[in-house]
């Protein structure tokens, strides 16, 4: 775009304006497919959490089987589900 | 490519899978439901929000979801956005890549939403095998999600260690914001204390579950 422009005065306007313009409908785009911001919470939860608390999931046979299923695997269950009453770490362990 | 919301200092199981995503070409999204915020935490805003995410760490937007999203804004009012079309969307687009999703606190999420998001994620499952859910709530949607889900969920557990109750007090104990008023004497009683109050919960908590 630079060299097809070279001799014009407007190319970097032009250049920016389409820049502009891309970016913008990109986050337009975003904003259109949720209003939501979940990465507030995932900012704060990953600010407090106390490294190693919990580690023992990831070593059990379910987390396991789960997380290494081989792809297209049917015979693997897709889903975990981890339960626990309020105030155990349950946000903090996922 | 991998990382969707942000991998630095997460959680523990979405740390544990962006360390594998950054060796790969997977993807990590998660969503976070919120009792307070039950209104706007529809099925179709959340399902978009998944979908925002996986779209986020792709270098370009598909041309779908630009189509779509052209269309729409020559309908008249509102987002135009509904589940079904967020569904196709979802489809089109994750059903090559090794995908995680991570939804914490299903059980704050009001049964009407709750009902259509398991249903959507359900057929996510099934459309895309190279995708996995992990899901975090209380006891009592435990059942429902087994329901609805066809089954094919493992679960567990999630019960305060011994060791976790104390690496917690110690980081709570190095933060304190008033260690002056704090003795060594109070200090070495709540690191005894609590972790065997934790224990006598575990205790009867498990007695309890044993009963019919």
């Amino acid at each position: 775009m630079s060299r097809v422009f070279s001799n014009n005065n407007n190319s970097f306007i032009i250049a920016n304006t389409f820049n502009y313009s891309a970016l913008d409908d990109e986050s337009k785009i975003l904003a259109w497919l949720s209003p939501l911001e979940p990465w507030v919470r995932h900012r704060d939860i990953g600010a407090e959490r106390v490294d190693g608390i919990g580690a023992w999931l990831l070593e059990t046979e379910e987390f396991r089987r789960w997380h290494n299923a081989p792809r297209e695997d049917e015979s693997n269950r897709a889903t975990l589900f981890c339960d626990g009453n309020p105030g155990v770490g349950k946000s903090y362990i996922m | 490519m991998v990382m969707l919301i942000g991998c630095d200092n997460s959680s523990l199981v979405i740390d544990k899978l962006c360390d594998e995503a950054g060796e790969g070409d997977a993807a990590v999204m998660c969503f976070y439901f919120d009792f307070a915020a039950r209104n706007e935490q529809s099925p179709v805003n959340m399902l978009g929000s998944l979908l925002r995410q996986f779209v986020s760490g792709l270098k370009k937007i598909p041309e779908a979801i630009v189509r779509d999203f052209q269309k729409q804004k020559t309908g008249t009012g509102g987002r135009g956005l509904q589940v079904l079309g967020i569904m196709k969307m979802f489809q089109a687009i994750t059903t090559t890549r090794r995908t995680f999703i991570c939804v914490d606190a299903l059980d704050e999420c009001v049964p009407e939403h709750r009902a259509v998001i398991l249903e959507s994620l359900r057929q996510i499952l099934r459309e895309s095998p190279n995708t996995r859910l992990f899901m975090t709530g209380r006891p009592q949607v435990r059942s429902e999600v087994e329901k609805r889900l066809d089954g094919a969920a493992a679960f567990i557990s999630i019960r305060p260690t011994e060791d976790g109750v104390i690496r917690y007090l110690q980081d709570k104990l190095r933060k304190d914001t008033t260690p002056e008023i704090m003795s060594s004497t109070l200090e070495a009683e709540i690191m005894k204390t609590i972790p065997e109050m934790n224990s006598e919960t575990y205790v009867e908590t498990s007695a309890r579950e044993k009963l019919p």
